[in-house]
């Protein structure tokens, strides 16, 4: 019985539900508390134990629905008394299927599945090639041929008892092998074609995916998001002042005979980072544009002091609509109020540096978005500098590559000599990357 | 156990709704597991469906003191588990200084005072100067508690670690004293509101519940056994309007706290029926934001005459 619950978990990890050894044993004494017999009983009691987010509960239910799915279909009986011609068989096959015992034949699909590599099922969409290849491992080609042997010997129309026998028990075949490889993918595969998905948006340009999967895309930028800003939100300073830790000035005092001499301090400071995000929306990043803002959503979810600019000549504050509206009608509003004309980053540093040069200081991080395609208007290069001077640090991310850098309109050059770091940002694992840099270097 | 785990389960459902507490085969399942495998539920859902008071009901069942434990960020050892009485070893370390005369007196050299101050009992850092907090409480309670450690995600991280001592094993060390042992291990609760993430490390240690808000069934039991005095058809009307609210996309969607509290101000106002006007006019009681009332306003006809249809439709059960 340990091997069903430690198939079970294999299939859960394959949904991508997280499960520890340590939750394999709390299962395992679960179990023994609460038998096997009652299906729904081991449901819900499974559900506490190893699913731990209400996401994962809900890939729990289906993949236990999946699992523990009603018992292989019985073999089709054979009436064997009324076949006189049973001997007649010439393929091994059709012998195992009219003689063989339900072990005996499900040992034969095992080992058929085994040379069949079945471990090396990964999507959905291999079922019916395993399903095959496993049959035809097992013969079926030959029975196949017998059967049209038979078929095409036979003098009356209808046929024969044993050809109907065998045909009933090939489909039988047929249906159990599939439901075998279904099982055998749900250990193996990866099942909900996630991880599939996940892996291809990672790496795929931004402008190239396909609008459709903006949600799926925003899901996985957000969760991204979340845990870089879990990561690094919470670092403490140490301080010289504050509140006074009486327990361990006494203690270290001890040694001074009680006098308290040292002074021990409870620092505790949670310094959260202050970050200005400016992003282009203009024509020329148009289909960046929809990412960088789903970014600065994201952000704008974790990261709690951060205020949101867009522009494409002009420059506008949008942090309110993206705080209080979802992510659709943002990325919308923003849009439409700011984006498609022509770039112009002189005037939008020039408005950013009126908005809000005051506010920023020592502790801010300044983001700007863009490809620095300035439409050979006047680059202002000095308001970068000011900003430069003023801030903690400025990154700039190009979603172009870097060999387009600096060509036509392009003046990267000009402006990165005024960052802390410039990355090149085209797909969601380098979006990653700067995330990341960002929350570890804004604190 | 000689009852098979059903019979307890069915137990434990019924004896919290004696205490006026309806919960879910999940939520009672939940509840028989951590008492029978020892291990702490951390309870996740959203505010008001009843996290803290399954604690508070789960103490009256199992007839054990509830030791309570408030998070907050900045909640450090020394409020949860313990804390020194510094006043009292002040005053010792003073009355120590007029002792050592008397203790000292008479010994010659060095050698014999430090053996007569070795035999001296250190009480410095003994039970008597130890103020015990929520956490060392619960463990060191004769008779053994319900422990609930309300919204953990609001505490810090460091707090997290700190738990994970208490949670697996069923001790606290404290470094001057060594490690103390829980002498009956109590039913430990957590409840989280998400609004952070909770640590891998924690969540391995907990069962975990999540309570979502309840079906319509579910909730007519509930306000039922809170406000007994409401009339049936009212009863279901209000259930089915609050439901139909929870389709709607707001920002803090009504929970079952708000639904009781609701009923209770229909009571009062000796309200039969539930009407268009005083719906609107009471709506301050469910949503909490006024954008969330103006979206509302606008569906009170379509959802009063929804919930009365389907109120005339079928009957409770």
């Amino acid at each position: 019985m340990e091997k069903v619950l430690t198939d079970f978990v294999k299939a859960l990890r394959n949904s991508n539900v997280r499960v520890s050894p340590a939750e394999t044993l709390d299962a395992m004494s679960v179990i023994d508390e609460i038998g096997y017999d009652d299906r729904d009983l081991l449901k819900r009691s499974l559900s506490i134990v190893l699913p731990k987010t209400p996401h994962e509960k809900e890939k729990f239910e289906t993949c236990f629905d999946d699992f523990f799915a009603d018992e292989i279909k019985e073999q089709v009986p054979i009436s064997l008394k009324e076949l006189k011609d049973i001997d007649d068989v010439e393929s091994d096959l059709a012998k195992n299927l009219l003689q063989g015992s339900q072990a005996e034949l499900m040992i034969a699909i095992a080992d058929a599945a085994e040379a069949a590599e079945i471990r090396e099922i990964r999507y959905f969409t291999q079922r019916s090639v395993f399903t095959r290849r496993i049959l035809e491992k097992m013969g079926v080609g030959k029975l196949e041929d017998e059967l049209m042997q038979i078929g095409s010997a036979r003098e009356e129309d209808l046929p024969s008892d044993l050809e109907q026998e065998l045909r009933n028990q090939l489909t039988g075949l047929r249906e159990r092998v599939s439901d075998y490889v279904q099982q055998q993918f749900l250990l193996h595969g990866d099942v909900s074609g996630e991880q599939l998905r996940e892996q291809v948006f990672k790496t795929m340009n931004m402008a190239q995916i396909d609008r459709s999967y903006l949600h799926e895309v925003h899901s996985l930028v957000r969760r991204m998001a979340k845990k870089l800003a879990n990561l690094h939100s919470r670092r403490k300073k140490n301080f010289r002042r504050g509140k006074l830790d009486i327990r361990k000035t006494l203690r270290e005092n001890w040694v001074n005979q009680g006098v308290l001499f040292n002074l021990s301090w409870a620092y505790k400071k949670v310094d959260r980072p202050k970050i200005y995000v400016i992003c282009d929306v203009s024509g020329s990043v148009g289909a960046y544009a929809r990412f960088m803002l789903m970014f600065l959503f994201s952000l704008t979810e974790v990261v709690s002091k951060l205020r949101a600019f867009v522009f494409s000549s002009n420059l506008g504050e949008v942090t309110d609509e993206f705080k209080d509206s979802n992510l659709d009608v943002a990325i919308e509003t923003a849009l439409q109020k700011h984006g498609g004309g022509s770039t112009d980053y002189g005037q939008a540093l020039t408005d950013f540096v009126s908005l809000c040069i005051d506010e920023i200081d020592k502790k801010t991080t300044v983001v700007i978005l863009g490809d620095a395609r300035n439409n050979f208007g006047p680059e202002k290069a000095h308001l970068m500098k000011v900003i430069n001077e003023r801030s903690k640090q400025v990154f700039w991310l190009n979603p172009e590559g870097k060999y387009r850098w600096d060509t036509g309109d392009s003046v990267m050059t000009t402006y990165s000599a005024y960052c802390t770091k410039v990355f090149q940002c085209g797909n969601i694992e380098q979006l990653e990357r700067v995330i990341s840099t960002l929350l570890k270097t804004a604190i | 156990m000689s009852d098979g785990p059903k019979k307890t389960i069915n137990k434990i459902t019924k004896g919290f709704a004696k205490h006026g507490y309806i919960c879910s085969d999940q939520i009672s399942t939940a509840v028989y597991l951590a008492s029978e495998l020892e291990k702490p539920i951390l309870i996740e859902g959203p505010p008001g469906v009843g996290k803290t008071e399954l604690a508070n009901t789960a103490a009256m069942y199992f007839k054990k003191e509830l030791v309570r434990l408030q998070c907050y960020e900045g909640l450090d050892e020394s409020k949860a588990l313990y804390e020194w009485r510094y006043g009292k070893q002040l005053l010792y370390t003073q009355i120590l200084k007029e002792q050592m005369q008397e203790v000292l007196e008479g010994a010659k050299g060095l050698k014999e005072s430090l053996g007569r101050l070795m035999k001296f009992e250190d009480i410095f850092f003994s039970e008597d100067f130890l103020e015990t907090r929520p956490l060392l409480k619960a463990l060191t309670s004769e008779k053994g508690t319900v422990l609930l450690i309300d919204e953990v995600d609001k505490s810090d991280e460091e707090f997290e670690a700190l738990l994970l001592e208490i949670l697996s094993e069923f001790q606290i060390s404290i470094p001057e004293l060594g490690v103390r042992e829980a002498k009956v291990k109590p039913l430990v609760m957590l409840t989280s509101n998400n609004s952070r993430e909770i640590g891998d490390a924690l969540k391995r240690r907990c069962l975990h519940l999540y309570i979502p808000f309840p079906d319509a069934k579910l909730e007519r039991q509930i306000v039922q056994a809170r406000v007994p005095e409401i009339s049936e058809s009212m009863q279901i009307q209000l259930v089915n309007f609050v439901q139909g609210i929870r389709e709607l996309d707001l920002k803090k969607q009504p929970a079952i706290s708000e639904t009781i509290d609701w009923a209770k101000t229909l009571i009062l106002l000796n309200s039969e029926e539930l009407e268009a006007k005083l719906a609107e006019e009471t709506l301050k009681i469910l949503l909490k934001h006024q954008q969330d009332i103006e979206v509302v306003k606008k569906e009170i006809p379509a959802l009063i005459s929804n919930a009365t249809e389907t109120s005339d439709g079928k009957s409770i059960n």
